[in-house]
């Protein structure tokens, strides 16, 4: 999965630099769609709550656009690797204007599980 | 869109309760599925990499151990912002500190939503 980070860049842009940006993205995905690489991508708004607490109690505005953490977008590509992953987001037009993005493989298994496992085995090792 | 953030949650709970919150997370997630409200979600890896700049240069991140990395996603299919923020707040991972982001998905690039406000206002 590509996640789009620190969406704000764009707003340095003159109008022309920002068509051309949109031609080369559209074109850019259009290609992978069409080798069977990307499965449909969709930007996010620039609104967000945030949930957090027991029983989700507090709601707060953010994150805020402007801020290094925010995902501005994401893309789930169907590849075999890592590597291959990465060669595409190297190739995203948006990269020459300062936008960055993350690349993460998607989980087969949860890490919940995984990590519910570990502690299991430990557990045993300790009762040995 | 709801995203999950923060992954070091779970070194301080036992097995069993890891076993729990997992149970009560894929019970959640099936239910979603069944009502018809969720449509895709997936758990990710914890490590990752980012590509940033001109140079297009790849450096390992985001850590795993912070409060703001993206552990895993579910992609809803409801008909308002408050009906996800609903559901959010049902999330198994809440009481031990995760937070949930909601964020509406855009029916077109905010770039290009942008562009025509600026083509709008030169025409005005």
């Amino acid at each position: 999965m590509l996640l789009y980070r620190s969406d704000e860049w764009y707003n340095k842009l003159s109008q022309e630099e920002l068509q051309k940006l949109i031609n080369q993205n559209k074109a850019w995905f259009e290609k992978l769609t069409s080798q069977g690489k990307a499965k449909p991508g969709r930007a996010l708004e620039r609104t967000a709550v945030t949930i957090s607490g027991k029983n989700g109690r507090f709601v707060t505005d953010g994150p805020f656009a402007e801020s290094k953490e925010a995902v501005g977008g994401y893309l789930v590509l169907d590849v075999e690797t890592i590597e291959e992953a990465i060669a595409i987001a190297q190739s995203s037009p948006g990269l020459a204007y300062g936008g960055a993005i993350e690349i993460r493989p998607v989980a087969e298994e949860c890490p919940l599980d995984i990590r519910a496992r570990e502690l299991a085995r430990e557990e045993q090792l300790v009762n040995i | 869109m709801l995203l999950f953030r923060g992954n070091d949650w779970l070194k301080s709970l036992s097995s069993e309760e890891k076993q729990k919150v997992t149970d009560q997370w894929m019970a959640w997630f099936r239910r979603l599925t069944d009502e018809g409200k969720a449509i895709a979600g997936n758990p990710l890896e914890r490590e990752g990499k980012v590509v940033s700049g001109k140079n297009r240069v790849v450096s390992d991140g985001p850590f795993a151990e912070s409060k703001e990395a993206i552990g895993g996603y579910f992609l809803l299919d409801v008909a308002s912002f408050d009906d996800a923020v609903a559901i959010a707040r049902e999330c198994p991972g809440l009481p031990y500190g995760v937070q949930v982001e909601v964020r509406p998905v855009a029916a077109e690039c905010p770039v290009a939503s942008q562009l025509k406000h600026e083509a709008q206002l030169a025409s005005a």
